[in-house]
């Protein structure tokens, strides 16, 4: 049997269930919701470095951009360092971008956008978590990591995949993601009135870094 | 037990559900702390940094830039069509700009046409806060204007400046009543009058926020009754807003346009037969 969560996480159970492995299987079945636990390396991202997620509005009269760099988030990799056999149902990620802080660079703007289209009173947050689903390597060590999960913003959620790429830095990875998303997806009204036109899809630009976690002894 | 292991069982998978489904995109999952604080939604109570003539608390941006053009048409509505219902003119008008040094700073110019009054003024946001039951913003401002074309009066040797202080108490009740009290302290209220004087003024003004973009506003201006400025200015209208613009239309006994000629009265009663129309439109430039 194969149970497919929301966010995509696979978990694997016995498609017969045999009474008198019922005890077993109550472990088994916790134990793999655990996940293993050997060969894992968590990374989070780096507070400390420069972090900025980008949203790109190209309207008919004009375009403009929302810029933060409130983001954080964490990756659970299956294995002890990113490689080509990361990926999978025993990794794990979430990011999630504080929206109150997003700066279109007009104060009443930013005001708009707050209170009247991304209403971060009542969704403060923009949040994607989800699993690894492969790691493809690039030169000079980098890697092209597709993801799959669940996408939410303005209190909508949304099953995405999206390809991100990694490239070395120190003992961490420089993170660079860029995909798109339709405001009609997730309920964002879509400003149309006098001066102010902007396009349904809006273009997504991450660029942060993560750096291992030490591991608990 | 058979019967039991088959409950527990279908227990567990629907535990593993939901435990998986907790690390849906709104949901941390529980090996995430947050690290940083949310930022806080700042206090807003007037959108705009003006009512029809009155400055509320807020301020812009630092950097920003706003541009004003605003009319006050001299006809009123009353005179019917031979005047187009007010809007023939010939209007007073007003220029602005208004520059943010700090989030919490502004310093701004302003000229109409009338006597060809030039105004410096600064405005500065004082303090807010947030509670349950209101949004309060305090902010001062204050202006220096001189008038380059005054009318020749009762022997005025004292120069054509004026100036003025006040203070802007605004309070957003609930979600979408905006009210403001602007007391203010002004000089040279008439430049005609051969002396000078100090005069105080209180206005009072509100807004309800219908929706997104449109509100409706009222105002109030008490001032002393003077010869030639025997009344009180009232005016109502609306207000449409979006990223970045406000556009305001209005009715009002007052066609003065600067602070230093507004506060002063007006020589038209508030009633309808006086009603002249006006607008407003500001735009924040950012660079």
């Amino acid at each position: 049997m194969r149970l497919t969560t929301k966010v995509g996480t696979i978990v694997k159970l016995h498609s017969v269930m045999h009474p008198a492995a019922g005890g077993v299987l109550v472990t088994l079945a916790l134990l793999t919701a655990v996940g293993p636990a050997s060969a894992q390396q968590e990374y989070r991202v780096d507070l400390t470095a420069e972090r900025s997620v980008t949203f790109t509005s190209s309207a008919s009269i004009e375009e403009f951009e929302g810029v933060t760099d409130r983001i954080d988030g964490m990756v659970r990799l299956d294995t002890s360092a990113l490689n080509a056999e990361s990926g999978g149902d025993g990794t794990e990620f979430f990011f999630e971008v504080d929206l109150t802080s997003l700066d279109t660079g007009i104060g009443l703007r930013n005001r708009h956008m707050r209170d009247n289209y991304l209403e971060v009173k009542e969704h403060p947050f923009a949040a994607f978590g989800g699993r690894v689903a492969r790691a493809a390597p690039l030169s000079d060590g980098a890697y092209r990591i597709t993801v799959q999960g669940v996408f939410g913003v303005h209190g909508v959620e949304q099953d995405r995949a999206m390809t991100c790429d990694l490239s070395p830095v120190g003992a961490g990875y420089r993170v660079q993601c860029t995909f798109s998303v339709l405001l009609s997806d997730h309920d964002i009204e879509i400003p149309s009135v006098m001066f102010l036109k902007l396009n349904n899809e809006v273009q997504l630009n991450l660029d942060f870094r993560v750096i291992p976690v030490e591991r608990e002894q | 037990m058979k019967a039991l292991m088959s409950r527990l069982a279908g227990l567990v998978m629907i535990f593993m559900f939901f435990a998986g489904s907790g690390v849906g995109a709104q949901e941390r999952p529980e090996r995430f702390q947050r690290r940083e604080a949310p930022v806080a939604i700042p206090v807003t109570v007037f959108h705009s940094t003006q009512g029809a003539n009155l400055p509320t608390a807020e301020t812009l941006s630092k950097g920003e830039l706003l541009f004003e053009i605003s009319h006050r048409f001299l006809p009123a509505v009353a005179d019917g069509a031979d005047a187009l219902w007010g809007f023939d003119g010939p209007v007073y008008n007003r220029f602005g700009l208004a520059y943010a040094v700090s989030s919490r700073m502004m310093v701004g110019v302003q000229r109409t046409n009338l006597h060809d009054n030039l105004e410096l003024n600064a405005k500065a946001r004082l303090w807010e806060t947030r509670s349950e039951a209101a949004l309060v913003m305090i902010g001062a401002m204050g202006g220096i204007a001189w008038n380059t074309a005054a009318p020749t009066g009762a022997g005025a040797d004292d120069g054509e400046g004026q100036s003025y202080g006040q203070l802007m108490l605004n309070v957003l009740v609930g979600e979408r009543l905006a009210l403001g009290v602007v007391p203010t302290v002004m000089h040279n209220p008439v430049i005609v009058d051969a002396t000078s004087e100090n005069t105080f003024v209180l206005g009072g003004h509100a807004q309800l926020y219908l929706s997104q973009h449109a509100s409706l506003l009222a105002e109030w201006i008490k001032s002393p009754g003077r010869a030639g400025l025997e009344h009180n200015s009232g005016t109502f209208g609306i207000e449409l807003e979006t990223g970045g613009h406000f556009f305001k239309v209005i009715l009002t006994n007052q066609a003065r346009m600067n602070p230093t000629q507004f506060l002063g009265g007006t020589p038209f009663e508030f009633k309808s037969d006086e009603w002249r129309v006006g607008f407003n439109v500001t735009r924040v430039i950012a660079f």
